[in-house]
């Protein structure tokens, strides 16, 4: 018995080194090498890709934007056919030169995207990018803890919320809370501004019981805090584990964050990556995508495919206005430092 | 008789000893030196523009302050570790040589599994009506939840925890090598105990305990993940700081700067060590 296994076992290890090199000598003609974080696609969506084009996808991961960014620039925009990153560091890669035209006769789908998340900053005539996901952050709470009615970042300096509040790690977010209740922009490049939003936020100090980015839907669930400040994806976790968790926008309008697809300047099979691009872009395809990912779903005729289960969480409200959100994007070295400043302080405040 | 080696045979041998250091120590170790002299492009990655900007930043009230609270930390976890640690190096060096083996051996198991899921070990303890909660509550010590995870206390556990295998395997180490006669010199020359342990097992067990010190303060600075864990990101290390300068600010310089402080403080402990104890080498090191 042992010995079949081993046989087994070796058989499937030389199958897979071929596999493997059936991938290197495809690359010489049929490959869409696709740079992105790990689990983004449905990996049937990649297969039903691949049987319907005869292209292979090649799907290589990295953990963050600027992991991406400096492969782009020491390959020089090369090796890679489609990316999906970040819009704040898209603006850099476009900047740079790193990325290049959309050839939209190439993507007849184009049109499928939501006009809500198009002509952002990073990409303001929507030349090299297409959406791919969206995500905000709501404030999410159990409202058998919480006696509030939330309906802003305003209410989380409520003294209820004493060590029962939890955020996402991201200071842009955090500061930004502070800069939204007191009416200015994420983006200020104003110190003034930012010392005035300091010190507010330094007073919801004493309410925060924890700051991560990673699963923090799990604190919420578990009941080790009553409320949380989150990104798209946690709240749809957290909702279906707990669907008696209330979900609020806040009043003061919600920053959100897009990721988009671009081909890189050099890209050695662009045409794959455009193809691609309009596979993705069809409503029943992006439909699985956005279910599977759990972000907002960017392509509007998808909207209705998907699973009425997900569909609250995935679709954007109906009185969502474009006016409402602000989008985070870069800001000046002062305005960063000063940023980063407060981030520490304000940790410290809320460690002591 | 031995042939002695001829100077190239030598070179030959030595240099990839030589080609070690320099490419995986000295390298990085001068590149980070004049990275900390550097200016910080605007977006991202550096320019080739010197200042001592990046020192000067230390030495703000916040980098100080967080500087000092680090330190702060890490003297903590140090004396628990050694109150903890050193009777445990000392009785495990002086049991018999299988249960001692054992015992080692129970000290070295948790090592095989990543330090990660050893602290999420201490999540399912420490958080609201988790195990520590429920063990306390059924002892009607406590009526509400403690709400341990995330508070200072917690991070300090977990760095102890964390930590202070190190210091029960080099004290030890000392303690196993160290020649008993003198102590039964001491007390038949009519030592208390006690007065016996101070002046000769304690002198004699230095080396151990100090190479264990330093095992324990120089990572507590930056063990950031234990604070970010445990302590939900609210606890701000040294090493937190610099793993955020280079992961999510990009200020490489100053990130550069703070590693060189850090390592700064670690050859004065080193040095200190040497002066302590008057040995070369760290007890228990090799």
């Amino acid at each position: 018995m042992k010995k079949v296994l081993a046989q087994i076992l070796v058989l499937t290890l030389c199958i897979s080194l071929f596999a493997g090199f059936g991938a290197v000598s495809a690359s010489a003609d049929n490959t869409l090498n696709l740079y992105t974080w790990a689990e983004m696609f449905d990996p049937d969506v990649l297969a039903e890709f691949e049987a319907e084009t005869g292209i292979t996808i090649n799907y290589t991961n990295f953990d963050y934007d600027e992991t991406m960014l400096a492969k782009l620039e020491s390959t020089k925009g090369g090796d890679y056919d489609l990316v999906i990153a970040d819009d704040y560091i898209i603006e850099t890669v476009i900047a740079e030169g790193l990325a290049q035209k959309l050839d939209l006769s190439k993507i007849p789908n184009f049109g499928n995207i939501n006009p809500i998340y198009q002509g952002q900053f990073y990409d303001p005539t929507d030349e090299y990018t297409a959406p791919y996901g969206a995500g905000v952050q709501t404030i999410v709470y159990d409202p058998s803890y919480v006696e509030t009615e939330v309906t802003g970042y305003e209410d989380l300096w409520n003294e209820e919320f004493e060590d029962n509040l939890a955020v996402i790690a991201n200071y842009r977010v955090i500061i930004g809370m502070a800069l939204k209740v007191l009416g200015y922009s994420y983006n200020t490049n104003d110190l003034d501004e930012l010392e005035e939003a300091a010190q507010l936020l330094y007073k919801l100090a004493p309410n925060i019981r924890l700051i991560k980015d990673d699963n923090l839907q799990d604190d919420l669930i578990s009941g080790e805090v009553s409320a949380a400040v989150m990104y798209t994806s946690q709240v749809t976790m957290a909702k279906l584990a707990n669907p008696e968790l209330a979900v609020e926008y806040p009043k003061e309008g919600i920053g959100f964050g897009i990721m988009g697809m671009f081909i890189p300047s050099a890209a050695p099979n662009a045409d794959a990556a455009h193809q691609f691009i309009d596979f993705i872009l069809r409503p029943e395809i992006s439909a699985r995508c956005f279910e599977y990912l759990g972000y907002y779903c960017t392509t509007k005729p998808a909207d209705d495919l998907i699973n009425e289960e997900y569909r609250e969480f995935l679709v954007l409200p109906t009185e969502f206005k474009a006016e409402d959100m602000e989008m985070i994007g870069n800001i000046g070295e002062e305005a960063a430092a000063k940023q980063e400043e407060i981030w520490i302080e304000f940790r410290n405040l809320c460690g002591a | 008789m031995k042939p002695k080696r001829r100077g190239w045979e030598n070179a030959v041998f030595l240099a990839p000893l030589y080609l070690f250091t320099l490419v995986f120590l000295i390298g990085p170790f001068v590149y980070m030196l004049v990275l900390s002299f550097m200016t910080r492009a605007e977006t991202w990655g550096v320019v080739q523009e010197f200042t001592l900007r990046n020192y000067a930043r230390i030495l703000e009230p916040l980098y100080y302050n967080t500087l000092i609270e680090s330190l702060k930390l890490a003297l903590l976890v140090t004396v628990l570790v050694s109150l903890l640690g050193y009777p445990f190096g000392y009785f495990m060096a002086k049991l018999p040589p299988k249960r001692r083996a054992l015992l080692l051996l129970l000290v070295m198991i948790p090592f095989w599994t990543s330090s990660l899921m050893r602290l999420y070990g201490w999540i399912i303890i420490f958080r609201a009506n988790g195990l520590l909660d429920k063990l306390l509550m059924a002892l009607h010590l406590i009526r509400k939840p403690l709400k341990m995870l995330y508070t200072y206390p917690a991070v300090a556990v977990g760095m102890v925890y964390a930590l202070l295998p190190f210091m029960m395997l080099s004290v030890y180490s000392s303690v196993e090598k160290m020649d008993w006669t003198l102590v039964e010199a001491a007390r038949d020359l009519g030592a208390s105990p006690a007065k016996a342990f101070l002046t000769v097992t304690l002198k004699l067990t230095m080396p151990g305990l100090m190479t264990g010190v330093i095992l324990t303060f120089v990572p507590s600075m930056g063990l950031f993940f234990v604070a970010d864990i445990l302590g939900g990101n609210k606890i701000v290390l040294l090493g937190s700081v610099i793993q955020e300068q280079l992961m999510k600010v990009h200020d490489w310089p100053f990130a550069a700067a703070l590693s060189v402080i850090m390592m700064a403080m670690t050859s004065i402990l080193i040095l200190l060590y040497r002066r302590i104890t008057g040995a070369k080498e760290m007890e228990g090191m090799i």
